[in-house]
């Protein structure tokens, strides 16, 4: 089927493509004009932008902690109204569903789930599989299972801790690895309530920053395209943005992603010791291109916090609201689930400014990634709100005003005249997304990509526009009309497949034998246990 | 062999599923009750939708008051392999459901494999009861038995509050057994770790001790390890949760999921005569109860026969035995994907439960 959506401004960075035009699609992909012939179908784009498929790096849709995380606040998801015939379940409060929904909505057609456990690498799939229309994609977490720890404390090789990095990424069908709080897991289990890149977790005598290193190098010589996604030591903590400074020192020339840097850029000045240090972060990463970073922005109202990093969490138990909360202690990290709700007190003022600073302040848009850390500084539907304030000086003014005094006066942000374009717009949501996870298909809108398009309604309220896609294609299909879902189709979740050592894979039979009393295969699980027709996608490792 | 039944009378699969359907459409208050798989509950759950249904475990009770912990107050939980791995103390609150006597067996049998050198004398975990003499508890290797807690008399959830309150220092009218040693082995301990279900326990008994394992977190580290009542239901809560918001007691009488643990509560609709039409999806088969009211049932249970009473039977295989299927598993703390251990042609639920809606009109494929 050819399709041309005619007659839209089309904003594509990575093909130099910006200006008005026709956009072909054929069949599942982008195609060239044809040189005869009409289109099947064709989308009158007149006065909208059209723009490939944004992808959310980093978003916490599904998994063990996810769902706990529902299971714990069933006030805060209540459906609210009658389903549509054509879309069972999509009004189903927070439920995998909506969630496909609501990011297809918006013009979203890829999102990756950051922080999968391995040993609920299938529950997460199975959620994930069952989140319509968009593709998806997890990060798997190492760092603080026992494994690893052992392996880095008794000196063993760069290969077969690649093995196992390898191993890990193939069997949980990951797109890559995440390391969270460095050691810090391992060592809350024996009792230890703070720590830093530098401390060690008791038992192993690993520190943190040797754990994020190994797992660097790990990562880089595999061809993961994805670099090592870093959650850092202290996160939230007063002073932090020291601990976020000395990691982005710690890449040392290679690559590294740093997740939600707002939750470092917190300084100590100030009465209250509680302020922003942005402006220093923004130096240096803007100083150091070998790191990249996503926001992860606070805006005002209730969420939850979902994090993997259980000795944080466990410190934060206190602050909950409403007052219940659920710390787990896992093989690996476990997680903690703590509600919280962000006020426009001097906290989450500063808060909030110092997410905006980063973006604003932090000068490549293709280093700096659009996140709310979903939804632990908000949830992502907050997003049309957020590509407001990035793209409106006028609406960060207006927002200022209700805010508090004090804390603005310890952040640059009323100072920042900057406004993002929507070529910045679409660099920072498509294309650098898709070149950061070797995602070489989409980003962007040159022949041959997947045909996952957004088209936006040109609108001067800028969260009207990217708050409810005109049209969205997925695959080609067209999924979203006027803001609505037309039909459900379902995505895959793309992962890398290196091929696992046999050596490795007997060491670690041993090993499971020997610490848990069970075999391997209690862990590993076959595609058809998904019970969706093509579940995975593959993505290849750089060579 | 013959695999569905329309009343005593042997048909297609085909046909029972569409009287199935047909049975389910004219209902005016359909209710389903689950023990099956994963994909089994999924396609229960999109079925329920399409129906109007509200559903629950079969055994709702117990699962109920697991997931209201959750719902309701929030734990501090472990993960299996970690109790093996460092739990030095352990500890059984109440009576624990067969399925996880040979986990407490294991534990019993085994040492954690970091903090060793710390553990006592014996180089073995503490191992303790809390309940009272009449608390049966899993049998331990060696002869070994379990020290036990208890206030004599008093109930499980009392002699948590108690046994919480001695460790706080504070008096009570009635000492805990054996509290001296407890106290002593907690004050050793790196990790200790509290065994729970739903099973025997009832809710403010499961809320006290989460109580005490904050307590004890304040100083030093200790979690509770959730041995779900039920596997199969503890699984379906989690895919109710993910699929609609939700634990079990969800229904969609009004067209959207709305979660009501009383009002939800199949049991209770069934014996208040609030339900019409009962769909039973279980490998095993239960006789139902002797009827009091003219509601009609719907047994999808692995039979050679018309379950007594059915209005429909369609026979199904076992989740793990028959095909292959992902369950919760309490010995890895997640879901799990098994092997068919005796490969046959019985359907699955999730075969059969498709099979039925398909015959349900909707303008909407199913989700699942």
């Amino acid at each position: 089927m050819l399709t041309k959506i005619a007659g839209g401004d089309i904003i594509d960075p990575v093909n130099g493509r910006l200006g008005k035009g026709d956009l072909w699609i054929s069949d599942d992909k982008i195609a060239a004009a044809p040189a005869a012939g009409a289109a099947d179908r064709t989308i009158d784009a007149d006065g909208c932008i059209v723009m490939a498929g944004a992808i959310d790096i980093h978003s916490h849709i599904g998994g063990g902690n996810v769902n706990t995380a529902r299971l714990l606040l069933p006030e805060q998801h209540a459906a609210h109204q009658a389903r549509p015939a054509t879309t069972p379940l999509s009004n189903a409060g927070w439920s995998t569903f909506q969630t496909g929904c609501l990011y297809a909505k918006m013009g979203f057609t890829t999102v990756v789930e950051p922080a999968m456990s391995p040993g609920a690498a299938l529950h997460t799939h199975l959620e994930l599989a069952d989140i319509p229309i968009i593709d998806k994609a997890t990060l798997a977490i190492l760092g603080n299972d026992d494994f690893l720890l052992s392996m880095i404390r008794d000196d063993a090789s760069s290969t077969m801790i690649e093995d196992y990095v390898a191993w890990t990424v193939a069997s949980t069908r990951a797109l890559g690895v995440k390391v969270i709080n460095a050691g810090a897991a391992a060592a809350f289990k024996e009792n230890v309530r703070t720590f830093s890149l530098d401390d060690v977790v008791p038992s192993y005598g690993v520190s943190s920053r040797k754990i994020v290193k190994t797992l660097q190098a790990a990562v880089g010589s595999l061809g993961v395209p994805h670099p090592l996604h870093v959650h850092c030591n202290n996160l939230g903590s007063p002073g932090s943005a020291d601990t976020a400074a000395a990691t982005i020192a710690a890449a040392e020339g290679l690559p590294l992603h740093l997740a939600h840097l707002q939750f470092y850029g917190y300084g100590t000045e100030g009465k209250r010791r509680f302020s922003s240090a942005a402006a220093r972060l923004a130096e240096l990463v803007n100083a150091t291109p070998e790191v990249t970073i996503d926001i992860g922005q606070v805006m005002f109202g209730q969420t939850v916090t979902i994090s993997s990093d259980v000795m944080r969490q466990f410190s934060a138990r206190g602050s909950a609201q409403p007052k219940k909360s659920v710390i787990h202690d896992g093989d690996g990290n476990g997680g903690g689930i703590v509600p919280y709700r962000y006020g426009k007190d001097f906290y989450g003022t500063m808060q909030w400014a110092i997410g905006l600073e980063l973006f604003l302040l932090i000068d490549d848009p293709w280093r700096v990634f659009f996140t709310t850390d979903h939804p632990n500084g908000a949830p992502f539907t907050a997003y049309p709100a957020l590509f407001e304030l990035l793209m409106s000086r006028e609406a960060r003014t207006e927002m200022i005003a209700g805010l508090s005094p004090s804390a603005m006066a310890l952040s640059t942000l009323a100072a920042i005249d900057r406004e993002y374009t929507f070529e910045e717009i679409a660099i920072m949501t498509r294309a650098a997304p898709a070149r950061l996870l070797g995602l070489t298909d989409r980003g962007h809108l040159g022949a041959g990509a997947t045909a996952d398009i957004a088209v936006y309604r040109r609108d001067d309220n800028i969260a009207n526009m990217l708050g409810q896609a005109a049209y969205v294609f997925k695959d080609g299909d067209l999924v979203v009309q006027d803001g609505e879902i037309t039909h459900y189709r379902w995505g895959k979740a793309l992962r890398l497949n290196p091929s696992p050592d046999k050596a490795m894979l007997r060491r670690l039979e041993d090993y499971h034998q020997q610490r848990y009393g069970l075999s391997l295969d209690w862990f590993d699980f076959p595609d058809s246990a998904v019970a969706r027709e093509q579940p995975f996608g593959e993505v290849a490792c750089r060579t | 062999m013959a695999v569905a039944w329309i009343g005593n009378r042997e048909t297609l699969v085909e046909r029972a599923a569409a009287h199935a359907a047909a049975l389910l459409g004219s209902s005016r208050c359909p209710v389903f009750s689950l023990d099956t798989d994963i994909h089994g509950t999924r396609a229960a759950i999109a079925l329920a939708e399409r129906v109007g249904a509200a559903y629950d475990h079969a055994d709702g009770a117990a699962v109920s008051r697991e997931a209201a912990l959750f719902t309701d107050k929030g734990a501090m939980t472990v993960a299996p392999g970690e109790t093996r791995r460092r739990a030095d103390v352990v500890v059984i609150v109440g009576e624990l459901p067969q399925i996880h006597h040979q986990f407490v067996g294991e534990l019993a049998e085994t040492v954690p494999d970091l903090s060793a050198p710390d553990l006592s004398a014996k180089n073995q975990r503490e191992i303790f009861l809390v309940g009272s003499n009449e608390t049966s508890a899993p049998r331990l290797s060696n002869g070994r038995t379990a020290t036990l807690l208890s206030c004599g008399e008093a109930g499980l959830g009392a002699t948590l509050a108690a046994l919480r309150a001695q460790w706080r220092g504070r008096q009570t009218s009635q000492p805990v057994s054996n509290f001296d040693d407890f106290a002593k082995a907690l004050e050793a301990a790196h990790f200790p770790v509290f065994l729970f279900s739903g099973d025997a326990t009832d809710g403010l008994a499961l809320e006290m001790l989460q109580g005490l394992i904050t307590d004890l977190n304040r100083k030093s580290r200790a979690s509770g390890l959730h041995l779900p009542a039920s596997e199969n239901g503890w699984g379906s809560a989690l895919a109710s949760t993910w699929m609609t918001g939700f634990p079990l007691r969800t229904g969609f009488a009004r067209g959207f999921p709305e979660f009501d643990p009383w009002r939800y509560d199949v049991a209770r609709m069934i014996a208040a005569g609030e339900a019409d039409l009962h769909l039973r999806i279980s490998s095993s088969i239960v006789q139902p109860k002797k009827k009091r009211n003219r509601m009609a049932l719907i047994a999808l249970a692995k039979t050679h026969e018309p379950v007594a009473g059915a209005a429909v039977t369609i026979a199904i295989g076992e989740a793990g035995v028959d095909h292959q299927a992902v369950v919760y598993s309490s010995r890895t703390g997640s879901l799990r994907s098994v092997d068919a251990r005796a490969a046959s042609e019985l359907p699955s639920a999730a075969t059969v439960v498709r099979l039925v809606a398909s015959h349900v009109s909707a303008e909407a494929a199913l989700p699942c």
